[in-house]
């Protein structure tokens, strides 16, 4: 896939501006459109190697779509047809069902830069979730943040009574399924494709994205309520192939690595900007008039209390590891919060 | 090389050979000898091709479709039709139009509509005298002009790529849906005026009473799908099983008109028509794959889209990209494949967002329903069991009318945005 | 000499029984993957609306139905002569090139098929390496994809019998189940291999 920017990539090989040679060309996916976090990512992060480079590494960002579905990506990521991009747990769910982790419900604080400071340190998240992916062919670099998830309702969603009978959409995965009925919802998996209408004609009363995203998708046009919640956050790594990243010079790998570490913040950013305006968009929409509800903390603590009892479920469900993991996590978050 | 690829496909195309071969030769190709990726990707991609959950529609409409003509339910449902509008100049073929647009809009799916629609209606235009490829002209055209009608998964898709606001497309598909509807209507009309087709009596209305209490039953078919999807009761796909189920009852339990042992039978005839129509739906996604990695798109908006180009240009070149694009491949993969490239350029031309999203589901809608490739017309070729040539036969007339359509749709956007002019 | 002839004629038996085995198959496949994907829609709407609860599997037992009934009926589909086709020039060539690509194209869409299995069969083996499974029935995924390679094999081979019924009768065949339209209507005789 293509799009402005990669045209004005094309611009500076015409003019001979950098002088040196593309030795290197990289694909990296994103599951994003542009505009919205993973691909502005994916842009500066191919603009910081290539400068760094002096041009000698050309970054091909990729947006949703170009080369197949989500799940398409993934394996051209794991078998090495792409060399690196942006892939979260929502679409890893079934190779490394550890990674469901980032699902339950009240697990992490409410506050994004702590959020973000825990992906980015976690013994747990960074070393044993990390092997577990490497088993699958890739690595991820690094774990972060692009927002807190929301709900979206036409009806208040302020306590877990609200959600009694309430037809939840959520992806198809157990856990989410799991987290829903422990408030006493009907989760009903749908695609995201026929989410709008089913909104707008009631075969499902609500769902969950982050605010950027229901404002892209325009979600909001059909629902009354965008309540933000802060259940849980929508999480993203930064992953290579693995057989591609140990064929490289070491100081590739070194530039590579570096440049992810300096993107923690650069994508702390991204989202955070990004979800404050799409927030206003919402806001300020006369067309489509939109109630904004921040839950207070006693309105988490009941969610919360409801939530807890889905560690268990995950502890069983999602893979060997999955016990030790969350432990060492909840310690961590612990320490950090 | 591309150039090579779509010469190769055309020649295979012509001499006769399946049509999956000529979608699928030059990717295999392509993805053997040029591209980087591995050749297995075609086998990913042909899988992606079918693994969207709006395409259980397609079978499922089938399959009702079968059952109800088998049995009772359809004969009975036209024949009150019939009593309302057999007398009346084009009646059967207008009514056909209207039956598609609005079912189009309600299943979301253009094919199953060419299946339920089609598959009675079209009994019905041959016995009142109207040409067979007439009759499926009018079915693969009528069908498609659904795409424009909300809710459509077609203006859902564009605006996530184009960042427009979904509920603004919506409205301003309805005024091109129904002006395309009315032109259709009207052609109908003056058709059945040329050729002379054969007006029935009118139906006393002793008699319509009649034909209306024996239709009871079949007459709950559309209420229930278009109730239950727009009560929120269930999704389109959900009212195609549903639609299944009350077909079954209806034959098995109420008119008693087959026996249980039939199904398999009929199920293996709506398998028959799927696999036929689906493994062509695979093949096109494999040959967008190629056509996307081998960089088609970029070099199109490099060629066509440099200097300073005005809104009118940038929305012309849309139209016929998006147009020919459509020709090939599911019109639902085109707009997520040149959707992105487009919309910078048209930004950048000031072309407003809700129009240009008009323009392009407008050109899908027209896009599948023209040779050489069309989804629509492989389904009406599949479940009709006609040749290619016979369905393709009588589409002339109304490809013109769609493209006048489209034309007045992209001069006066007007047509579209017409909501923004109203006083509330 | 009759020995021999005998045998002959019970090998073709053998064949043909085999033949008509697989066909059943074929058709028993067809059909109930429509059952079943009907099954799955509309019982995970009846199940949400009368019992408030979702079916997590529905769509993932549906698709691998859609799978099934896709590329398994490439071949049921080519032995009853359905596949779609431009068939113009084909219906209006004079019987010498009529023959010829009657042999011709059933080969060449047959090549097609084999070279297609054999890159689908390295799919779903890498599908096999990565262990995946799907979401809700956590189901390897290999199991998901493997009546790709299958189905495609099976359409090459009734491509080749295709071909071999146009090599040794005169009539043009379009194909083993269905005899040419244009020269006269169609036999009650079944083509013989
Ligand atoms: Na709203
Ligand atoms: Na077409």
């Amino acid at each position: 896939g293509g799009n402005g920017d990669e045209e004005a990539g094309d611009d500076d090989g015409d003019n001979g501006d950098d002088g040196a040679e593309v030795e290197h060309e990289w694909d990296f996916i994103t599951e994003e459109t542009p505009g919205q976090v993973q691909h502005e990512y994916g842009l500066e992060f191919a603009e910081r190697l290539e400068e760094k480079s002096e041009g000698s590494i050309e970054v091909n960002v990729h947006e949703f779509g170009g080369l197949g579905d989500e799940v398409d990506q993934l394996e051209q990521l794991q078998t090495g047809q792409v060399e690196m991009g942006i892939v979260s747990p929502g679409f890893t769910g079934p190779i490394v069902p550890e990674a469901q982790v980032f699902s339950l419900h009240y697990l992490f604080p409410n506050d994004q830069e702590t959020v973000q400071e825990i992906l980015t340190e976690s013994e747990a998240i960074n070393e044993h979730l990390r092997s577990n992916y490497e088993e699958q062919g890739f690595t991820p670099l690094s774990f972060w943040t692009e927002g807190a998830m929301a709900w979206t309702s036409n009806t208040e969603l302020t306590s877990p009574d609200d959600f009694d009978g309430f037809l939840m959409r959520t992806q198809e995965s157990p856990l989410m399924l799991e987290s829903y009925e422990a408030y006493g919802a009907n989760p009903t998996p749908m695609s995201w494709g026929d989410l709008y209408t089913g909104l707008e004609q009631g075969q499902v009363e609500g769902q969950e994205n982050p605010i950027f995203f229901i404002e892209d998708a325009s979600f909001h046009e059909v629902q009354d309520y965008l309540i933000i919640s802060d259940h849980n956050n929508y999480v993203a790594t930064t992953s290579v192939n693995n057989d591609w990243f140990d064929s490289l010079d070491e100081d590739l790998q070194e530039m590579i690595e570096e440049t992810v570490e300096e993107m923690q913040d650069v994508a702390f950013e991204l989202q955070e900007e990004l979800n404050e305006s799409h927030l206003e968009e919402i806001e300020e929409n006369e067309e489509y008039p939109t109630e904004v509800i921040e839950l207070s903390e006693e309105e988490r603590d009941e969610f919360r209390e409801l939530a807890e009892p889905v560690r268990e479920f995950f502890r069983e469900e999602e893979g060997d590891d999955a016990g030790m993991i969350l432990d060492m996590l909840e310690e961590e978050i612990e320490e950090m919060s | 090389m591309v150039t090579t690829l779509v010469l190769v496909m055309v020649i295979f195309l012509l001499l006769g050979f399946p049509m999956m071969i000529p979608l699928v030769l030059g990717p295999l190709v392509l993805a053997i000898f040029f591209l980087p990726q591995d050749p297995y990707i075609m086998t990913q991609q042909m899988i992606g091709g079918i693994s969207s959950e709006v395409l259980f529609a397609v079978p499922l409409f089938i399959f009702a479709a079968d059952i109800m003509t088998s049995g009772r339910t359809s004969e009975r449902l036209l024949d009150f039709v019939g009593a309302f509008v057999g007398h009346l100049r084009g009646g059967y073929a207008i009514t056909t139009a209207a039956a598609c647009t609005l079912f189009g809009s309600i299943s979301g799916s253009t094919q199953a509509t060419v299946v339920a629609i089609g598959k009675p209606m079209r009994e019905r235009l041959l016995r009142v005298g109207y040409k067979d490829s007439t009759a499926l002209a009018l079915i693969i055209n009528a069908s498609d002009v659904a795409l424009l009608i909300p809710p459509s998964i077609g203006f859902i898709i564009y605006a996530l790529f184009a960042n427009a606001s979904v509920g603004q497309l919506f409205l301003a598909g309805i005024g091109p849906g129904v002006l395309v509807f009315l032109c259709f209507a009207g052609y109908a009309y003056i058709h059945a005026r040329v050729f002379d087709i054969p007006l029935a009596d009118k139906v006393l209305w002793k008699n319509r009473l009649n034909i209306t209490w024996k239709a009871l039953f079949p007459l709950g078919f559309p209420v229930i799908i278009v109730g239950g999807i727009y009560g929120g009761v269930f999704t389109p796909i959900e009212a195609a099983g549903i639609s299944v189920l009350y077909a079954l009852i209806l034959e098995l339990l109420i008119f008693r008109s087959m026996s249980i042992f039939r199904i398999p039978s009929i199920a293996l005839s709506t398998g028959l028509v799927t696999s036929a129509v689906f493994i062509l739906v695979a093949s096109g996604q494999a040959f967008a794959w190629a056509i996307n990695v081998a960089g088609l798109p970029q070099m199109i908006v490099d060629t066509f889209f440099g200097g300073d180009p005005t809104a009118l240009y940038v929305l012309f070149m849309v139209a016929i990209f998006f147009f020919i694009g459509c020709m090939f491949v599911d019109p639902i993969v085109v707009i997520m494949i040149l959707t992105p490239i487009f919309v910078p350029v048209a930004e950048q031309a000031g072309v407003d967002p809700i129009h240009m999203g008009v323009v392009v589901v407008f050109q899908a809608a027209l896009g599948s329903a023209t040779p050489p490739f069309g989804v629509d017309i492989f389904t009406a070729s599949a479940v009709f069991n006609r040749s290619y040539l016979d369905v393709i036969r009588g589409t002339p007339p109304f490809i013109i009318i769609m493209v006048i359509v489209s034309i007045l749709v992209i001069v006066f956007e007007e047509i579209s945005l017409f909501y923004r002019y109203l006083p509330f | 000499m009759n020995g021999i002839k005998a045998i002959g004629a019970s090998i073709v038996k053998v064949l043909r029984f085999l033949d008509r085995l697989l066909m059943r198959t074929e058709e028993f496949i067809l059909s109930f993957a429509i059952i079943i994907i009907f099954i799955m829609v509309s019982g995970n709407a009846l199940s949400r609306y009368l019992l408030g609860t979702s079916w997590a599997f529905s769509s993932e037992i549906a698709l691998w139905c859609v799978y099934f009934a896709t590329f398994m009926g490439v071949s049921y589909v080519a032995r009853q002569g359905r596949h779609l086709t431009m068939s113009a020039f084909f219906d209006i060539a004079p019987y010498p090139i009529r023959k010829t690509l009657a042999i011709l194209i059933p080969f060449g869409t047959a090549l097609v098929l084999f070279v297609l299995t054999y890159y689908s069969i390295e799919y779903v083996v890498s599908q096999y390496e990565t262990g995946r499974t799907t979401t809700a029935l956590r189901m390897p995924y290999w199991w998901v994809v493997a009546p790709v390679p299958v189905g495609l094999f099976l359409g090459g081979l009734q491509f080749i019998r295709n071909m071999i019924v146009n090599l040794v009768n005169k009539d043009v065949y379009i194909a083993t189940e269905q005899k040419d339209r244009q020269r006269g209507e169609l036999e009650e005789e079944m083509p013989k291999i």
